[in-house]
């Protein structure tokens, strides 16, 4: 089975500030590290592969230093990395992201099935895997809590609120990997040393056959207008009417209009 | 003359039951766009209601896809249909929640309809045409405004219990429903649901507890226990106790909150006749909205609270365990 | 912070989170039950924490020094018992890869990345001067023969593979190694110290243990060299130790006095307690700058004993202190033994003594710097 996992690198704590006067993101110094949801799709990819053979590849889109998230992938276990690297990529939002993913997809070849995390920590969006999947034209199993292999093909059970459901997905498939879905474990010390040995292949977008109107900016509809500190709130006690049955009466209204009860 | 700009809204459901946060979107949509038209759209089997439902709020329209089909049918095959309702319709926007289906659902939509799509919104609002949305990022350390300039519809997931929802007066009530039954699209490859399962939640640990009422010796007399652990039951809430109390044997350090205790996150905490010691008060730093019960206005736990009541913590969860059952009934 | 390589970055988070996840939580239980458990050991072995800085071609990770030291400091942020244990199996092995005979290296080292190696030279007659060492080896045909007793042990009793320092003739010391499986290998008892109380520390006894003439280290008569250099490898890590106690340390006292109030102020605006906070971040940064810099020499092949004594002294001391003012911020309860703070000091207060005390190793900084100068 080929399988492929998409990997993003995010920066290594959410503890990010605003500076007070750009209101940019101060990002500096910050180390990047893989998603951590995507350590599970790449765990849940070599549970696949031990259990039918086959492939496992790890892609990523993003500047050079994003090889390091490739690595991680391959200190896991991956059979080898492929970065997706070029100015044209800059700025993607999620639609451009899934449709270059796609081109990749498409261009790797004869894949069974490509695993994402269930959301980046950073922008935490999720949307990436559905619309790759609807690029591909495949079927989706998001927020995957439990897989297994059968006779009868790929199963998952994925959590709709209180409702557990099943579900045969046909191959070739998009699957979203939460955390519930596997233990990755630590990486091995040694797999690290081997992670920072092998090669990494780099497609760009000419590579990738892709239009270049659907990539980066000119391919993403959606504008970050602003970025804003969030607000702390520091809301003043609001008392309650000294009498227990009206200071009930005052609470349960308010709860009610914070959808608390 | 132009088209009124409709803002549509996916009516997901689940065990015959609409999703809440479809009701508090219509709401939403309501109070930020008020010269639009509200759309729920819903598509579901032939033997079901919803729209009763729906219409409660004040939607001004109702669009309602009823086929049998709908009583089994996968994210993609919904994708589908609302592709061609909204590609018919061309609305403004079209506003999902940011539940586990919707957030499978819209990205699907929207590589679709090839638009922009902004995830988990904690707000938004309208500059003219033009839907502004607030959303988080790097795990709520940030927040940013997104807007989608050019394609259409705007696309939106929000965060369940962000807006509330109201239901409006009995002349309100939507009156304009409209039923599809004679939608056709084609097979795709899609997942079968092989099996369904409610799965009751366990009740939460102290430390993931969304609800908690917690007792310190201001109301550890055996009456006030008995009276926490009927609210308890009445909010589905779980006990917690200051560390004094562990004392006792029917509590154990499972039970206490504080800094040698358990760190609970809690969206509502009670805290009933609790002074507030340093110790206690680092293990709730995280919860929501807190509640404090204390017969001393100068009480420390006040400094933290969201609603404070000062005078007797047995009292108050009596009158509250009354209005309860009154409201449950 | 030393710029690390992208692979060291890499383990560095690892560590990080493996001590965060894994050795944090448990510690105060870990020196309350005086033992960091079994559960936590299977999860150091599998993680591949033994053989970190063991050589590929032995099944190890090959990691430099650099790399290692950063290792123990992140360990010992959540726990100094964990990487305690860790410091006395690196340093070991750094005497077998330095000292060891090809054959020996090749039977041995394999099994280092399952099971913990320990070097011991202290014995009760004393620990800082050796002249009066007991234990002798003695040559028979192409064996020798080891008696002797040896206490103290970092890691005794959970060794399995202990290098020790005996008497070859009355004024001539050489090193071998023994293993747990020899006849006449027998372990002692426990010590039941103060401090570091998850860490195992023991005794072992040799009676007539024969061992094969590869099992030398070095020469005949090279004894004290090892056990100098074995020493300057454990001070770069006991450094580290020192700085990742420092780091819990600060971690606490900024947590609380950001907290707690006093007078309607946080008692991070109260001069008296800033002096205190400025005192240990100072202490954490001076002590990693020192073993940072010796791991950095030891790395490129340049001298480091001198740089690693001074980590070491400088370290220890810096982190009770630090412990002590970190007691004085939590007041009432920075003496309660329901908090952390005062094992991070009975912790710390081992560093001034183990792998060469403070009084020692400032003797042996004299000795270089006369030397280097006059
Ligand atoms: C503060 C901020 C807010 C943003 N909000 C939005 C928004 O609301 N809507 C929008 O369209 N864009 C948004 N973006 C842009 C978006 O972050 C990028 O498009 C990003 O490349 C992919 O989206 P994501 O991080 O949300 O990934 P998600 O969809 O959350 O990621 C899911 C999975 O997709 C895979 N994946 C994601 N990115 C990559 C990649 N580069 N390479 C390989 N695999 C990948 C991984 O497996 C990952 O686990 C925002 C960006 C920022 C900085
Ligand atoms: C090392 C250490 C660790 C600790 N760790 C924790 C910890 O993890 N968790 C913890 O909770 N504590 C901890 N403590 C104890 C902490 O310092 C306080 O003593 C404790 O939190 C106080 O509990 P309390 O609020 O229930 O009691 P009190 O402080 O005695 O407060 C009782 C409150 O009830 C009010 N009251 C009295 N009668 C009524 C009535 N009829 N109706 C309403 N209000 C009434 C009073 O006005 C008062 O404010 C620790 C202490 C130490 C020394
Ligand atoms: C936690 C821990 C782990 C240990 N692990 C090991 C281990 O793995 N292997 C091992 O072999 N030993 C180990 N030891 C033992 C340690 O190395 C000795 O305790 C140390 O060398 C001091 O020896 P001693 O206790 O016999 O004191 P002594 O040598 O008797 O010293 C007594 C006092 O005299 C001072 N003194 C002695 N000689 C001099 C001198 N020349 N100049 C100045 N002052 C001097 C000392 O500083 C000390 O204050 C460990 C000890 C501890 C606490």
């Amino acid at each position: 089975m080929k399988i492929v996992v998409c990997l993003k690198q995010v920066p290594e704590t959410n503890q990010v500030k605003l500076d007070p006067v750009t209101h940019n993101l101060i990002r500096q110094g910050l180390a990047g590290r893989i998603n951590p949801f995507d350590r599970h799709a790449v765990q849940a990819a070599l549970d696949l592969k031990a259990q039918v053979g086959g492939e496992v590849i790890v892609l990523s889109m993003g500047p050079n230093d994003n090889e390091y998230c490739l690595r991680e992938g391959l200190a896991m276990g991956a059979d080898r990395a492929i970065l997706l690297s070029a100015r044209a990529f800059a700025g993607s939002d999620t639609l451009a992201t899934g449709y270059t993913l796609s081109q990749a997809i498409r261009k790797i070849g004869a894949v069974d099935l490509a695993f994402f995390g269930r959301q980046a920590v950073d922008a935490d969006t999720g949307q990436v895997g559905p619309i790759v999947a609807e690029f591909l034209g495949w079927p989706q199993l998001t927020l995957a809590s439990q897989l297994t292999w059968t006779d009868q093909g790929l199963q998952g059970v994925r959590r709709l609120g209180a409702l557990a459901q099943t579900l045969a997905v046909p191959l070739p498939a998009v699957v979203t990997a939460t955390r519930e879905l596997n233990d990755p474990g630590y990486l091995q010390p040694r797999q690290i040393k081997a992670g920072f040995q092998q090669p990494i292949l780099t497609w760009n977008e000419v590579d990738l056959e892709a239009d270049p109107a659907r990539l980066g900016v000119a391919g993403s509809p959606t504008v970050v207008r602003k970025i804003l500190a969030p607000q702390t709130k520091t809301v003043p006690t609001q008392y309650l009417n000294p009498d227990p049955q009206a200071a009930v009466a005052e609470l349960l209204t308010a709860l009610q209009a914070k959808n608390l009860l | 003359m132009t088209k009124i700009p409709e803002v549509w809204i996916f009516a997901e459901h689940q065990q015959n039951q609409i999703e809440p946060t479809v009701l508090q979107l219509i709401s939403k949509a309501q109070a930020i766009a008020p010269t639009f038209k509200v759309v729920a759209v819903l598509l579901e089997a032939p033997d079901q209601q919803l729209e009763q439902t729906l219409a409660a709020y004040g939607p001004d329209q109702i669009l309602a896809v009823k086929q049998s089909q709908l009583e089994q049918v996968a994210d993609v095959e919904q994708a589908m249909i609302l592709q061609q309702l909204v590609q018919a319709r061309q609305p403004n926007s079209f506003l999902f929640g940011a539940t586990a289906l919707g957030r499978s659902l819209a990205p699907r939509l929207q590589a679709k309809l090839q638009t922009g799509l902004t995830a988990d919104c904690l707000d938004l609002y309208f500059e003219d045409e033009l839907l502004v949305q607030v959303k988080p990022s790097y795990g709520d350390n940030i927040m940013c405004e997104i807007t989608c300039p050019e394609r259409r519809p705007q696309m939106a997931t929000v965060r369940p219990n962000t807006f509330a929802a109201v239901p409006v007066e009995a002349d309100q009530v939507c009156q304009e429903i409209e039923v599809l039954t004679d939608l056709t699209w084609p097979k795709v490859a899609h997942f079968d649901i092989l099996n369904e399962q409610v799965i009751p939640t366990p009740p939460a640990s102290l430390a993931q507890a969304d609800r908690i009422v917690a007792l310190g010796r201001g109301a550890a007399d055996p009456a006030s226990v008995a009276t926490a652990r009927q609210l308890t039951a009445a909010l589905n809430a779980q006990l917690g106790v200051t560390r004094p109390l562990t004392d006792d044997p029917q509590f154990a350090v499972s039970n206490q909150i504080g800094q040698s205790g358990q760190t609970v996150a809690p969206e509502l905490l009670f805290c009933c006749g609790i002074s507030g010691a340093v110790q206690f008060l680092t293990g709730i730093t995280q919860a929501q909205t807190v509640v404090a019960i204390n017969s001393d206005a100068q009480a420390a736990i006040f400094g933290v609270a969201d609603y404070g009541f000062v005078g007797d913590a047995k009292a108050f969860m009596t009158a509250l365990n009354h209005a309860l059952l009154a409201k449950n009934a | 912070m030393v710029e690390l390589t992208a692979a060291q970055l890499m383990l560095h988070q690892m560590v990080q989170e493996f001590s965060a996840n894994e050795v944090r939580p448990h510690d105060m239980a870990i020196d309350r039950e005086r033992s960091f458990g079994s559960d936590l050991y299977r999860k150091l072995v599998d993680t591949g924490f033994l053989g970190l800085m063991l050589p590929e071609q032995y099944g190890g990770a090959g990691f430099d020094a650099v790399a290692t030291a950063q290792t123990i400091y992140d360990l010992a942020v959540g726990n100094a018992s964990v990487a305690v244990t860790l410091e006395g199996h690196y340093k070991t092995l750094d005497q077998l890869l330095k000292y060891g005979q090809p054959s020996l290296l090749d039977r041995y080292l394999p099994s280092a990345t399952q099971r913990i190696f320990a070097f011991s030279m202290t014995e009760p007659s004393g620990g800082s001067d050796h002249s009066t060492l007991g234990s002798t080896a003695v040559r028979q045909g192409d064996h020798w023969v080891l008696n002797g007793n040896k206490i103290m042990i970092t890691n005794g009793g959970l060794a399995e593979v202990y290098c020790v320092l005996v008497k070859t003739a009355p004024t001539e010391f050489s090193v071998f190694l023994v293993d747990q499986d020899m006849p006449g290998f027998k372990f002692g008892k426990q010590e039941n110290f103060l401090g570091l109380t998850g860490t195992p520390i023991g005794e072992i006894f040799m009676e007539n243990v024969v061992v094969p003439a590869d099992h030398l280290l070095g020469k005949v008569g090279q004894g004290h060299e090892i056990g100098d250099n074995a020493h300057a490898d454990a001070r770069v890590l006991m450094g580290a130790v020192a700085a990742g106690i420092i780091e819990h340390e600060l971690e606490l006292a900024v947590d609380y006095a950001h907290q707690r109030k006093s007078g309607g102020q946080r008692l991070t605006d109260l001069q008296a307690i800033q002096r205190k906070i400025a005192d240990i971040a100072l202490a954490k940064e001076t002590t990693a700058l020192l073993y940072e810099e010796a791991a950095r020499h030891k790395a490129k092949g340049q001298p480091y004993a001198e740089i690693a004594a001074m980590a070491k002294t400088h370290g220890s001391r810096q982190a009770v202190r630090a412990g002590d003012d970190t007691l004085q911020i939590y007041a009432g309860y920075g003496y309660s033994l329901d908090y952390p703070i005062e094992h991070l000091i009975r912790d710390a207060r081992a560093l001034e003594i183990a792998e060469g005390t403070v009084e020692k190793m400032r003797a042996e900084i004299t000795q270089l710097e006369v030397a280097q100068r006059i």
